[in-house]
């Protein structure tokens, strides 16, 4: 059984690479045949389309500005997201309600719309003491995509520490902890281990999501692609897709690799 | 701080915009959710054969799938399908016109794109099903289809309801970025209106709830659906 197993997976490891070397031997039998030109207009724009400007330096947008639009709102959505997942842990009424209310709203609302309310709710800047602080388009991008990923880490949170099993609670509540107690000693402590999947997973959705953060009109790749492409050809357009749909998937799929490693392990843990 | 104006709903323009919108966006939705289930369902059956080759085909669609933003799918397939896709002759106007729509464009990614996700759902659903079961089934001299058809398919159908959930009202999410390619859908005629009557903040607050509401009652059907199929004393439902 165990040999058959693996013999299977081998199998299976064998025809994904033979795809990814179908893959190639594509690329390069296109590029003989015509495709070699459409290569190089996707070269020559592929500084813009990674740092936003044609030289590669300094970076102004393109692919690495979605990548720092996902890491500021991941930073943002992990610190509302703990907030309103112990909110939603508490046991006043008053507290858990109304944070199951905004929860189930953010994640019930499309993030592309929540994208475009933010853009028109958030004004320009606002005037603290007589500080003003701007938002510009990238703030609030980083605010409408974090409120989403907020509801959705709060609820990786409930989950983490409903998955602890009561025996915990019992033998912490007997050997007199306080909830508070429990919560930071016992609680969190194994909660967090289970967290991680969950949170690297809402990473690589966010960084998928981050592409609708062109409705806001910063400089990300799509807005670039968009824009300074009108003047290619149509047909050189289909191999600046297919590159800009690499980019994504060579940032992402690593991270879900990782993500599901994790998961495993930590399934294996449970007391 | 806010000063909501939403006088401009009582014109009728602006009703009817917003229905059809609705109206739009309900369409796409259920037939991409439909063929989302179909595509995923399928895919975890042919799965289930142990086929390396098929095996390795599904993963590399499902990973390409979830891997890259729905948007730009939507961008790619309206762009191949529709601008250097297939072309027919209008016979009224003499003028060479895409065989596809954006709608149909749109329709064929996000089924694509739930599809990906769904045969995760469905997949993980045979996966997690006790082993116990099958064997049950194979003491009591079930045949393999017969195992499948009775014991196990019914079985994980249940068990993947709530990411399947999950995925459908994701798909709904996602419709409003057929937009984009310009889908007369709510959040197209919500641009339409705004562009129209400047009252930005209103429209967009109005088409959240209205997304939101529609989302919700989408969940609350499938957990009623859930309720419905629980078999009594197995699973979530019995205790």
């Amino acid at each position: 059984m165990m040999t058959a197993q693996l013999s299977y997976d081998a199998k299976k490891k064998s025809v994904l690479f033979l795809l990814a070397a179908a893959v190639v031997v594509w690329i390069i039998v296109d590029a003989a045949t015509g495709g070699d030109e459409h290569w190089a207009r996707v070269g020559v724009r592929l500084p813009l389309l990674l740092t936003g400007s044609g030289d590669g330096w300094p970076v102004t947008g393109g692919f690495i500005l979605n990548v720092l639009l996902s890491i500021a709102s991941m930073a943002v959505a992990t610190a509302l997201g703990t907030i309103m997942g112990i909110a939603t842990l508490a046991q006043r009424a008053v507290i858990r309600l109304p944070a199951f209310l905004v929860m189930n709203f953010l994640r019930n609302s499309p993030w592309l719309v929540l994208l475009f309310a933010m853009l028109y709710i958030i004004p320009y800047e606002i005037r603290v003491f007589g500080m003003v602080i701007p938002f510009p388009p990238f703030m609030k991008a980083v605010i409408g995509l974090a409120l989403p990923t907020a509801a959705n880490f709060s609820e990786v949170i409930r989950g983490a520490v409903q998955s602890i099993h009561s025996g915990q609670w019992e033998a912490a509540r007997s050997l007199g902890y306080s909830t508070r107690q429990i919560y930071m000693h016992v609680i969190l402590p194994q909660a967090f281990r289970r967290m991680i999947p969950g949170w690297m997973n809402l990473y690589a959705l966010l960084m998928i999501a981050t592409a609708l953060a062109t409705v806001t009109g910063i400089q990300d790749v799509l807005t670039i692609l968009n824009t300074s492409l009108a003047m290619e050809s149509e047909r050189a357009l289909v191999y600046f897709y297919l590159t800009v749909l690499f980019m994504f998937f060579a940032y992402c799929y690593p991270i879900a690799v990782f993500a599901r490693r994790l998961e495993r392990a930590v399934k294996g843990d449970n007391i | 701080m806010l000063d909501l104006d939403y006088s401009w709903l009582a014109d009728p323009a602006y009703q009817s915009w917003l229905v059809v919108g609705v109206i739009n966006t309900l369409k796409l939705a259920a037939i991409s959710s439909i063929a989302a289930t179909l595509i995923g369902m399928l895919g975890a059956l042919a799965l289930t054969l142990r086929i390396a080759w098929l095996d390795a085909l599904i993963e590399l669609f499902v990973e390409v799938f979830r891997n890259t933003p729905p948007l730009l799918q939507m961008l790619f397939a309206y762009f191949t399908l529709s601008t250097l896709g297939l072309q027919v002759t209008d016979p009224d106007t003499g003028l060479s016109m895409p065989l596809l729509s954006a709608f149909a464009c749109a329709a064929i990614s996000l089924s694509l794109f739930g599809g990906a996700l769904a045969i995760e759902a469905f997949r993980s659903g045979i996966e997690t099903m006790p082993r116990a079961i099958i064997e049950a089934g194979q003491a009591l001299g079930y045949s393999r289809w017969a195992r499948f058809w009775r014991i196990e398919a019914p079985i994980a159908t249940r068990i993947s309801l709530p990411a399947l959930t999950n995925i459908l009202s994701n798909l709904f999410k996602t419709t409003s970025q057929a937009s984009v390619i310009t889908v007369p859908e709510l959040m197209y005629y919500a641009g339409q209106i705004y562009n129209d009557n400047f009252r930005t903040m209103e429209v967009m607050i109005l088409v959240l709830v209205i997304y939101v509401t529609l989302v919700s009652i989408l969940t609350y059907l499938m957990a009623r659906l859930e309720r419905w199929m629980a078999f009594p004393g197995y699973g979530k439902a019995a205790s």
